[in-house]
C-alpha cells in the first residue's frame, strides 16, 4: 500500500487547481476534476452544488477501467477519452499518465472538438505537475510526512462509530 | 492508494468487501448506509441486474470524522461474487488499501469460499498487491443459518495469515461495524507505517 500512496501537497495543489479553473472558464464548464484511478477526486474546479462529486469520482473511474479491458480485448491498449453525449450536459473522460483522470462536465451545446482540444492542451499541463511531484516521490523529499496519529487517537476515532451493534 | 490531502486535511482510503456470490457483501454496506447518520455518508450507488445481483459494485462513502485534524474517508466498494465476473473484480480491486472478506458460512458454500479466497490473491497480485501484507479481515457471515458450519472449522479453512475473524448476521447487522472497525485500523496502522 504505502509504495502506491499519493501525497498532494499545497503548492501542487494550488497548481492543479489554478489549471483547472482555467479550463472551467475558458469551456464554461460546469465542473472540472482531477482524479485518481482509484476513484478519489483529488482537484474539483466549479459550481458543484448539485452534482455528487464523490459519486462521480467512483463511477467515472470505474468506467475508465472497464473502457480500458474493453479496449484490450478489441485488441487496442487503450481508448483513452470517453465522451458521453446528453441532451443538456455531456461528460468528457480522460486518461492522465494511467494514475489519474481528467473529467469534465459541460454543455451539451459546447463544440465537442473544443473540448477536446483544451482537455489535450489541459491533460499536458497537468501531466508537468504529476512528474514533478512523481520526481519529489522517487528523490524523497520530506517536504511533509505522513500524520503519526497514535494507536489511542486511531481507537478514539474508531470509538466514535458508536452505534451499537446488535447482540452477537 | 491513500490520497492523503494537506491541504483539505482529507485522508481518502479504499476497502473492498469480497467473496462470494450471495455471501452478503451487498447487505454489509446496506446495513452500514442504513445506520450511518446523513452527514456522515454520501450516496449508496449499486450497479445490479434486474435481480439485484452486484453487475460491477457498490459503492459507499462513509467520513469517520478526524484525526490529528485531517477528516477521514473510507470509500467501501463491493465485487460483484458470480464467478464470471471476474474481469470486473480486477478492476475495483485497483488502488485497494484494505479488504474484508465476506464468507459464506453455509456448509454448502465452502467451495465457493475457498475459490473466492483463492481468486482474491492472484487478483490482488495482478494488480500489484500481496495478500500476505495487505490490511485484511475476515467475516464469517450468515452465522444464524442452520447449516453453517462451526466457525472454528470453518476459520480453519479460510485463515489467509492470522488475520481479525468476526463472525456476522448482515441482515440483522450483527458484526458489520466490528468488521468495518476491524479494516479501518489496519488500514490507518498500516498508513503510519508507510511514513
Amino acid at each position: 500500500m504505502s509504495s502506491d500512496n499519493f501525497n498532494l501537497h499545497e503548492n501542487e495543489f494550488q497548481r492543479i487547481e489554478a489549471i483547472l479553473a482555467k479550463m472551467q472558464n475558458e469551456l464554461r464548464a460546469q465542473l472540472v476534476l482531477l482524479i485518481s484511478r482509484s476513484g478519489q477526486p483529488i482537484v474539483i474546479s466549479g459550481p458543484a452544488e448539485s452534482i455528487d462529486c464523490t459519486a462521480l469520482a467512483s463511477l467515472a473511474a470505474a468506467n475508465l477501467a472497464a473502457t480500458d479491458s474493453l479496449a484490450n480485448i478489441v485488441g487496442e491498449r487503450d481508448f483513452s477519452v470517453l465522451v458521453h453525449q446528453g441532451r443538456r450536459r455531456s461528460l468528457f473522460i480522460s486518461d492522465l499518465l494511467k494514475r489519474f483522470s481528467l473529467v469534465l462536465v459541460f454543455d451539451a451545446s459546447a463544440s465537442s472538438g473544443l473540448v477536446r482540444y483544451k482537455c489535450k492542451r489541459t491533460t499536458l499541463l497537468l501531466e508537468d505537475v504529476i512528474r514533478d511531484f512523481q520526481r519529489r516521490i522517487e528523490k524523497a523529499e520530506p517536504v511533509m510526512s505522513i500524520p503519526q496519529f497514535t494507536d489511542e487517537e486511531i481507537e478514539e476515532l474508531l470509538g466514535r462509530q458508536n452505534i451499537n451493534e446488535p447482540f452477537n | 492508494m491513500t490520497f492523503i490531502n494537506y491541504v483539505a486535511r482529507e485522508i481518502n482510503c479504499k476497502i473492498v468487501y469480497y467473496g462470494p456470490g450471495l455471501g452478503g457483501k451487498t447487505t454489509n454496506l446496506q446495513y452500514i448506509y442504513q445506520i450511518t447518520s446523513a452527514e456522515n455518508k454520501g450516496k449508496l450507488i449499486s450497479l445490479a441486474t434486474e435481480t439485484e445481483r452486484t453487475l460491477f459494485f457498490d459503492f459507499l462513502p462513509i467520513d469517520f470524522g478526524q484525526i490529528r485534524g485531517f477528516r477521514t474517508r473510507f470509500h467501501l466498494y463491493t465485487v460483484p461474487g458470480q464467478v464470471f465476473y471476474d474481469s470486473s473484480r480486477k478492476l475495483i480491486l485497483k488502488g485497494v488499501d484494505g479488504v474484508v472478506f465476506v464468507a459464506d458460512s453455509q456448509e454448502e458454500r465452502l467451495d465457493a469460499n475457498l475459490e473466492s479466497v483463492s481468486n482474491l490473491a492472484a487478483n490482488l497480485k495482478e494488480q500489484g498487491f500481496d495478500i500476505a501484507k495487505i490490511p485484511y479481515v475476515l467475516q464469517l457471515n450468515k452465522r444464524d443459518l442452520p447449516s453453517a458450519m462451526p466457525a472454528d472449522e470453518l476459520q480453519r479453512q479460510l485463515l489467509v495469515k492470522g488475520e481479525p475473524v468476526i463472525e456476522a448476521v448482515a441482515t440483522q447487522g450483527v458484526g458489520v461495524l466490528t468488521t468495518l472497525k476491524a479494516v479501518a485500523r489496519q488500514v490507518l496502522v498500516e498508513l503510519r507505517k508507510s511514513a
